[in-house]
């Protein structure tokens, strides 16, 4: 059986599936953003799917560069802000900072 | 590339440059008043490419960015926003005494990210652009990282902002799949040619409005904006609140504009929802809230409302009034979070209303902008906010809109009244400890430049619209 479209086009919803359900359910912050790196890598998997069957054009795979490379740079600033969590609260866990009201 | 398309790129091409050579500075002649200055002049360097790029508009610019009349007018607005919050941050960065320099190379590069939304016509100009805004902002958020506040609400802006990215390019990616492009104007073509929309567009469309709404801190994506605003210091919140929305709706005005998304009901419907959801979230939850940071944070939820009902009002009027109603909205809410900034001292923000009883008695300047700001929040006459809010009511109107104009004005009613209460307290007599404690330990002479600036446009365009409304018109035009 070759391997299509469909079969791009499932992996890249379980993986967005993942990511969701990984954001809302971890309760550090290391995990929430394994899960939002999952939902980036499902977009990126269909939009790279959607340009090899689809157009063909490699507008969509340069913009998968595009989206690894902000990823990347989000990686880095958030690994900051969460050292920065744990000198000021001694813990990454997302619920225990709650000083601010609301 | 051409030599005209460098000059049309020419103001993110200086802001960018600038960004690099205060990083230089930062790294190699820490000078808290130098990189201040240098980034001051970038900004003005930029605001001052914008001519030439007008006479090299419109273009479009590799197919990802627009330079456009509509593009350039919101350009020379962020900028000129984001000077005035580097004027502003100068105080304040300087009464907390240290680590200020490497603020202003995110702010430059924050600013980068909202010239980049405010000309971007192509879905990576869009999301590089969102991202660069961004990741700049988590770490400017955060940047007193001495103080626990700064630190989570640094947290909880980059969990939501970075989920509600990713749900954006899952959109994007779903539109993409859908029609075979990236653009705005090829897409539209394409959205056309298929007649009208089916399910993968309007999933497409409903997560790129998730993400854009979340942005904008429009109802029910607003919960990050109370938390983010308070434990933000006062400068960095001002970006956020009038700088950064600013280049989001511009962009989100331009992308449904060329779709013609407004013409698709499920859209329309959507987009009445996440108005009436904000203004009444933004103005109920206000009235609870004795913080005056939080207290702006829930304003600015409502007027994303009011906003949101130009744009369903579409067509030139209500793109008009949108532009209006946005200019009027990021001075107003500049002078606001300026006052705030100044007034805060070393270890905290001015954010409890006691700090402002009696302002006006002890700073009559400052407490006189400040009292300007929350009037024009409140839409009274002779203010700019006013204007804005007429505009936005005439095109409801015009579009025949009475439920959404109905709920509009009862929500403006429900928000004098806390604007109101918080008019009262700086009118109030001071108590004798706050008489002994008066200092404006933020301000500094650039910002009360900027905050004078600010407050004499705020009463400009409140009293004489015509020369903004006329460039505003050209803007739309050409659209």
């Amino acid at each position: 059986m070759a391997i299509g479209l469909e079969h791009y086009l499932v992996v890249g919803a379980v993986l967005f599936a993942l990511g969701l359900v990984c954001c809302m359910a971890r309760r550090t912050a290391i995990g929430i953003l394994i899960g939002i790196e999952l939902i980036l890598n499902a977009a990126n998997i269909n939009l790279i799917a959607f340009d090899r069957f689809g157009t063909g054009r490699f507008d969509g795979q340069i913009f998968a560069v595009f989206v690894i490379i902000l990823a990347a740079c989000e990686a880095a600033i958030a690994l900051a802000i969460i050292i920065g969590m744990f000198m000021n609260f001694g813990t990454i866990d997302t619920d225990v900072a709650d000083k601010l009201e609301g | 590339m051409s030599s005209a398309d460098w000059i049309a790129i020419s103001p993110l091409i200086a802001v960018a440059a600038a960004a690099v050579v205060v990083m230089m500075l930062a790294a190699f002649w820490r000078r808290h008043a130098i990189v201040a200055a240098a980034s001051m002049i970038g900004l003005a360097v930029a605001l001052f490419c914008v001519l030439p790029a007008r006479s090299a508009a419109p273009r479009m610019v590799t197919g990802l960015l627009a330079i456009d009349e509509f593009g350039l007018f919101y350009v020379g607005l962020l900028l000129k926003g984001s000077l005035a919050v580097a004027a502003v941050s100068y105080g304040y960065l300087r009464a907390r005494g240290r680590d200020a320099e490497e603020y202003y190379a995110l702010l430059l590069t924050a600013t980068l990210g909202c010239v980049t939304l405010a000309v971007s016509a192509h879905f990576v100009s869009f999301f590089l652009g969102l991202e660069i805004l961004s990741v700049s902002l988590y770490a400017l958020i955060a940047y007193t990282r001495e103080r626990a506040r700064s630190i989570e609400a640094g947290i909880k802006y980059l969990v939501l902002a970075a989920g509600s990215a990713a749900f954006l390019l899952f959109g994007m990616a779903l539109l993409y799949a859908e029609y075979g492009a990236m653009g705005f104007a090829p897409l539209a073509k394409a959205l056309k040619a298929s007649g009208g929309a089916n399910v993968y567009m309007l999933a497409g469309m409903a997560l790129i409005l998730v993400g854009a709404g979340f942005k904008l801190a429009a109802a029910p994506f607003h919960l990050w904006t109370p938390d983010v605003y308070e434990g933000a210091p006062a400068p960095a919140t001002a970006f956020v609140a009038g700088v950064s929305k600013v280049a989001m709706a511009a962009l989100l005005l331009r992308f449904l504009t060329q779709l013609g998304a407004t013409d698709s009901r499920p859209i329309l419907i959507a987009l009445s929802a996440l108005a009436v959801a904000s203004m009444f979230a933004g103005n109920l939850l206000a009235l609870l809230q004795r913080n005056v940071k939080r207290i702006l944070a829930y304003s600015s939820i409502a007027h994303i409302g009011y906003l949101l009902v130009a744009f369903i009002a579409a067509g030139p009027m209500g793109a008009e009034a949108a532009t209006f109603y946005l200019a009027a909205y990021m001075i107003t809410t500049l002078i606001a979070f300026g006052v705030v900034a100044a007034l805060s001292p070393r270890d905290r923000d001015a954010d409890a209303m006691e700090d402002y009883q009696g302002l006006f008695w002890r700073r009559p300047w400052m407490g006189g902008a400040f009292v300007a700001a929350l009037l024009s929040l409140a839409g009274i006459p002779l203010t700019a906010g006013f204007i804005g809010k007429y505009f936005v009511v005439a095109s409801g109107i015009g579009s025949a809109l009475w439920a959404l104009v109905l709920i509009l004005a009862l929500n403006s009613a429900i928000g004098l009244f806390y604007y109101l209460r918080s008019v009262v307290a700086v009118y109030a007599r001071p108590g004798e400890e706050a008489k002994a404690a008066d200092r404006a330990p933020g301000f500094s002479l650039a910002g009360g430049v900027a905050l004078a600036v600010l407050g004499f446009s705020l009463i400009l365009l409140g009293v004489y619209p015509a020369p903004l409304l006329r460039l505003i018109q050209t803007a739309i035009a050409s659209l």
